[in-house]
């Protein structure tokens, strides 16, 4: 699908009680593209995740991803059809080894036949000396590496990170980027929330800006940073 | 390490073989005591131990087993072992027609769900008198020799540990533990989280019912009071929990020292053994948390596997 979108959000509302998280919300994704998603605290960034990846159902509109509806779906059959997903929280599984959590996701072969890729993608983000250690003995940027390279092992083509560089140390947070951009040449679309801006200006090369769960703005970096509108989200008028 | 525990294993289980042709009548029905409870507490940690779903209703399998296996000898004819081995059946339909509602369930619901469960099946079996004989009960023939069900508890105890054993080496039996862990990052990933628990409900289900109509057998007599105990299914959390939840060996180990450790402690302090047996409880819930497995594994760096 060279040209289509991988990803449309179509008009998509969430609401919680008498809150509006997301107010007709539409996107479009490009398949091979790096886009972000940002916009202030409580802006609905999050509760959109939630309801592409099925965590939460939306209340109104439809969610498309490769041309088929999976608004509605499970979230294990969202992830399924190839949508990975990282959390703002860490949610590595702290008692299994840094090589159980990536085993544990592999759908197919046996847990020996996916031993190799485990470690390859343990080696890639420097773990692979701490393969038998329990997750949560690791640091905190350690788990947040894991976390990442956890989707990676189900090999999804569209893969949607929350805040990966949050508390990430500035050595830690360059192999992130770095790993990210490789995500690109291999032919992955990936979409980030990130509240880091210099992060969201060097990777992404689109960007959604939502607000009150509207998206209020998108286009390129450069041109969103200088959106009038964009401003006053993020500094009030 | 491992070479060696596997041969002290194969040791144990020559001795337990020969047993029955030199020991008295007391030490083999304490041993199928044992195994009983290696089977029942091995039972309750494949849905416990490895999802976390803690299960107040596991008794239930045995009682509903029981009652089947009693049913089949005394109204069907049939033999006891293929009867017992029958029990299976009806304890995994009852898995199923609760563990699918009730597994979506979480924590404490759950548990409660599953305390509820098992009261609503004592009060059926009390209640339909004519077809369970109600409070009055079942009585069996009685038994000439107690060695094939020492043999038959045995292969039970054998049977759960091996089958825990093979799904803690799977990804099945990963997938169990990181529902464990995190619920919602499993399912993010991919993991259909309701049938894995619904699969291992199911297997935890079955053995019970299995013990349960060996035990009907063994005692001669049942009633829905001596097979629907609360106090069994919480036998089974204590050994699990004691020796180790999501081990192999941690209900194994448990069942033999609890066991073991009661049975000294009674014949000694007959009035305060409930009392000392359950400070012995609270010290290991508060001093090893992970049971003695999760002691030896970290001191020892053992793999999960053991």
């Amino acid at each position: 699908m060279p040209e289509g979108h991988i990803l449309e959000v179509r008009e998509v509302t969430k609401r919680f009680g008498g809150v509006t998280a997301v107010n007709h919300c539409s996107l479009a994704v490009q398949p091979g593209k790096i886009y972000g998603l940002i916009g202030p605290n409580g802006s609905g960034k999050t509760t959109l995740f939630n309801c592409i990846t099925g965590l939460d159902r939306r209340d109104e509109g439809e969610i498309r991803f490769k041309d088929e509806r999976i608004d509605g779906l499970k979230p294990h059959q969202v992830a399924c059809r190839g949508i990975g997903r990282t959390f703002q929280i860490i949610r590595v599984f702290p008692e299994l080894t840094a090589l159980e959590n990536l085993l544990v996701v592999s759908r197919k072969g046996g847990l020996a036949g996916n031993c190799q890729r485990a470690m390859e993608l343990l080696e890639f983000v420097k773990l692979d000396r701490l393969q038998n250690e329990y997750a949560g003995n690791l640091s905190y940027g350690q788990q947040k590496l894991l976390e990442f390279i956890r989707v990676l092992m189900t090999d999804p083509e569209l893969i949607l990170l929350d805040e990966p560089a949050a508390g990430v140390n500035p050595t830690l947070l360059n192999d992130l980027l770095g790993a990210i951009r490789k995500l690109r040449v291999q032919g992955k679309t990936v979409l980030i929330v990130e509240h880091d801006m210099k992060v969201v200006m060097g990777l992404c090369e689109m960007v959604f800006v939502l607000d009150y769960g509207e998206k209020i703005a998108e286009g390129p970096p450069e041109v969103i940073q200088a959106n009038e509108r964009v401003m006053e989200a993020y500094f009030g008028r | 390490m491992m070479a060696g525990i596997l041969w002290l294993l194969l040791a144990v289980m020559g001795g337990l073989a020969v047993l029955p042709l030199f020991a008295s009548g007391y030490i083999i029905s304490f041993t199928i005591q044992i195994f009983m409870w290696i089977a029942l507490a091995g039972s309750w940690n494949l849905i416990s131990g490895f999802t976390g779903y803690v299960s107040f209703g596991h008794v239930a399998f045995f009682g509903v087993g029981a009652y089947t296996g009693a049913l089949l000898v005394t109204q069907a004819g049939w033999h006891w072992l293929p009867a017992s081995l029958a029990g299976c059946v009806p304890a995994a339909a009852l898995a199923l027609l609760i563990g699918y509602p009730c597994l979506r369930l979480k924590g404490p619901y759950f548990a409660i769900a599953m305390l509820g469960l098992n009261e609503v099946v004592r009060a059926l079996v009390s209640y339909f008198e004519s077809f369970t004989g109600g409070g009055s009960g079942i009585s069996l023939p009685p038994i000439l020799s107690i060695a094939p069900v020492y043999y038959a508890m045995g292969g039970a105890a054998v049977a759960v540990t091996l089958l825990t054993y093979r799904i803690i080496t799977s990804r099945f039996g990963l997938r169990l533990l990181s529902i464990r862990e995190d619920e919602i990052a499993a399912e993010t990933m991919g993991i259909n989280t309701s049938l894995m628990k619904l699969y291992a409900f199911l297997l935890s289900a079955l053995f019970p019912g299995i013990v349960g109509g060996l035990y009907a057998w063994y005692s001669s007599y049942i009633e829905p009071l001596g097979v629907f105990p609360l106090l069994t299914t919480i036998t089974m959390i204590i050994m699990c929990l004691f020796g180790g939840k999501g081990t192999v060996l941690g209900p194994v180990l448990g069942a033999v020292l609890l066991s073991v450790f009661q049975e000294l402690v009674w014949a000694r302090f007959l009035f305060v053994h409930q009392a000392i047996f359950g400070a012995l409880i609270v010290a290991v819930v508060l001093l090893m948390p992970r049971g003695i497995m999760g002691v030896l594994q970290e001191r020892y760096r053992l793999p999960r596997t053991v």
